[in-house]
């Protein structure tokens, strides 16, 4: 957590993974979010202000945890953020009370001031369950409210308690925790038997063996139609005819007062094919460069994250976990790894942030390589979609077979190979509830600019490399040095190059290079997978360096070179013997 | 009868006994609600082994085989 002299009040808000933490702070901090890693993963916080008595607050969202006592990342993460918190509010899921309670009572042994907030209060009366909340509070010795942050009830009273928040003065054995945690809730908690509500049958449904499975296959393949659907509709409907009405006739002009050619003119609009500006493969910073991360890319990473974030917060991804893991343990993966690989298909740098809630150095490691080599992330899929489109299936499906059957082999490769354990499943499974949009939103808006903030500086940057290198005839030289490798062996025209040279640092840009080639499908098939397989681009190289320490990264990148030429040579050898 | 979780029959209830396994394990279960005196509801197992999910307290939680295995449970809720 950032330190600094900050002296304001730090309000953190802390509860057990799934209680609506993060609805009790977007009420809490409305519309002053300050920062948030890459939100939607388990191990990152949110921050933001309140205004608490008459200045304002720091309101820190803490990762979730269920105790104290390390047990998982999350948790030290957690626990160390406490040692800075002026006021915790304990948010306590109503409809689970005596689990909530292990953290609430190891809080109260703290020396510092608890507010517990009772959220769910609407579920726990749905689900039968009454707390008194007064004979509550008398019991643990600090204020509760109930709460329903989805609504908007209790939270105006949440705030005007926190300055009633007091230290819980609790003390105990850690033998007789339980007993005590058992008596409060005796003491104040009423249920009342009532019959399975369709949620109720939903949720035994969508862990059912066979049912189960074929649920998923259908949420993942009505997901992935939504994505296509908003992907195109967005590009069709707003980014195309923003570009070709209103900054085509401005670039234009500037062209014609530039004389249609020359150094700037080069660099900022590019060369022109036919006469004509053309935005994929003109190549200059104000057409290429604007065009591929706001038209080509950005309306799916937009229908993406929705459909991502729409699946995490009715709580469909703990069930994907459960259904997928056996698959995964062959990988030497725990189930809720399906998470960054997920992730990793918006975006492979917050995919790779996300193996963080992966437990062991092993998982780690075969997580981020499989990720960087087989998981393509959305700027590329949306260039590779373009070049292919004309093909259909018959262009996307050896793609992506192959990167699935790469992401299998090597996995089970990776995990005979690699020494340690992989950690047994074990996880709760939150009820299903309906997205809270504002939250949900919010989120969503967070991952898009992210996405905006990282990928136009790089693609500017790409672009501008790209023709540099071009006017100081490198490519060319490289051309020749790497011909061997790229004609003989992966079957591309040297044209390829520098493709591969850009791949380092943007892998839509990369794909966008391939265009003037006139690649045949075959060698449109070979290229695509090995640019998304030879190496990650540099902001994913950054983070994975961060995740993996210097000789992981190395093994792995020596891991993502072999495979991925390996693959793409005997990707050109298979495809040309089926006569392409 | 005694038995472990995942030789339980979807949809049966027990009372959970003993917890084997290391402090760890525990510790994990425990943060779960899972512990002896507890009684839990088998849900299903999923195919090839894969994780078993219980009902506790009307919450669920899956787990791996191993884990359940390691869980003993007393299958007639009248003995004591």
């Amino acid at each position: 957590m950032p330190e600094s002299n900050d002296t304001s009040q730090r309000v953190l808000l802390v509860g057990n993974p799934n209680v609506g933490k993060s609805a009790v702070f977007s009420r809490l901090t409305g519309a002053h979010v300050i920062a948030s890693n890459y939100p939607g993963t388990t191990v990152e916080f949110s921050e933001g202000r309140m205004k608490l008595d008459d200045s304002w607050a720091r309101v820190i969202d803490v990762p979730g945890t269920y105790t104290l006592e390390p047990v998982s990342r999350a948790e030290e993460v957690a626990l160390e953020m406490l040692d800075h918190g002026d006021v915790i509010v304990n948010v306590v899921d109503a409809t689970n009370l005596e689990r909530n309670l292990n953290l609430t009572v190891q809080l109260l042994r703290m020396d510092k001031p608890v507010v517990v907030a009772l959220n769910m209060w609407d579920e726990a009366l749905e689900h039968g369950v009454d707390i008194d909340v007064e004979e509550l509070e008398r019991r643990l010795g600090v204020p509760v409210v109930p709460t329903c942050a989805i609504s908007g009830e209790g939270i105006q009273k949440l705030r005007l308690r926190l300055s009633d928040a007091r230290p819980g003065n609790w003390d105990f054995e850690d033998d007789s925790k339980w007993c005590r945690i058992g008596e409060v809730v005796e003491g104040v908690q009423r249920v009342t038997h009532r019959h399975p509500t369709i949620k109720d049958r939903l949720s035994h449904l969508t862990v059912h063996p066979v049912l189960g499975l074929i649920f998923g296959a259908l949420v993942l393949f009505a997901s992935f139609e939504a994505v296509r659907f908003i992907g195109e509709g967005l590009i069709g409907y707003v980014m195309e005819p923003l570009f070709n009405n209103l900054w085509l006739p401005v670039v234009q002009r500037m062209s014609e007062a530039l004389g249609a050619g020359g150094f700037i003119h080069d660099i900022l609009i590019g060369q022109l094919v036919e006469g004509q500006i053309d935005f994929e493969m003109s190549f200059g910073l104000l057409t290429t460069a604007l065009y591929i991360p706001l038209a080509a890319v950005l309306p799916y990473v937009v229908a993406f994250y929705l459909a991502l974030s729409v699946l995490e917060d009715i709580g469909y991804l703990p069930r994907l976990g459960v259904l997928v893991d056996n698959v995964m343990h062959r990988v030497g993966l725990h189930g809720l790894s399906i998470v960054p690989m997920m992730l990793g298909l918006g975006c492979n740098v917050p995919g790779t942030m996300a193996t963080r809630i992966v437990e062991t150095r092993k998982e780690r490691f075969i997580a981020c390589t499989l990720l960087a080599i087989s998981v393509p992330c959305m700027a590329q899929i949306a260039m590779v979609a373009g070049l292919l489109g004309e093909h259909g299936a018959l262009g996307f499906l050896p793609v992506f077979a192959t990167l699935f059957l790469l992401w299998v082999v090597l996995g089970v490769i990776l995990n005979k190979f690699t020494k340690g354990d992989t950690p047994e499943f074990l996880a709760d499974i939150p009820p299903y509830r309906m997205p809270y949009w504002p939250t949900l939103l919010k989120k969503l808006w967070m991952r898009i600019r992210t996405f905006l903030k990282e990928a136009i500086p790089y693609v500017l940057l790409g672009v501008l490399l790209v023709n540099i290198m071009f006017s100081l005839g490198v490519i060319d030289a490289l051309e020749v040095v790497f011909k061997p490798v790229v004609t003989n062996l992966l079957g591309l025209p040297p044209g390829a190059v520098g493709a591969l040279i850009v791949g380092f640092l943007r892998k839509d840009v990369a794909v966008g290079m391939l265009a003037p080639l006139g690649l045949n499908l075959r060698q449109l098939i070979v290229a695509s997978v090995v640019l998304t397989a030879y190496f990650p681009c540099a902001a994913t190289f950054v983070m994975m360096f961060r995740e993996l320490g210097f000789r992981d990264m190395l093994k792995a990148s020596a891991i993502m070179i072999v495979v991925a030429f390996t693959t793409g040579g005997l990707l050109n050898v298979v495809l040309r013997a089926f006569g392409m | 009868m005694r038995t472990t979780v995942d030789k339980l029959s979807a949809g049966q209830q027990a009372r959970v006994v003993a917890l084997e396994g290391g402090r760890g394990m525990q510790a994990r279960l425990e943060s779960m609600g899972v512990r002896p005196g507890k009684t839990v509801e088998k849900v299903s197992s999923q195919l090839m082994a894969g994780p078993i999910t219980i009902l506790m307290d009307g919450r669920q939680v899956a787990m791996g085989r191993g884990i359940a295995r390691r869980i003993e449970v007393e299958t007639d809720l009248k003995k004591a």
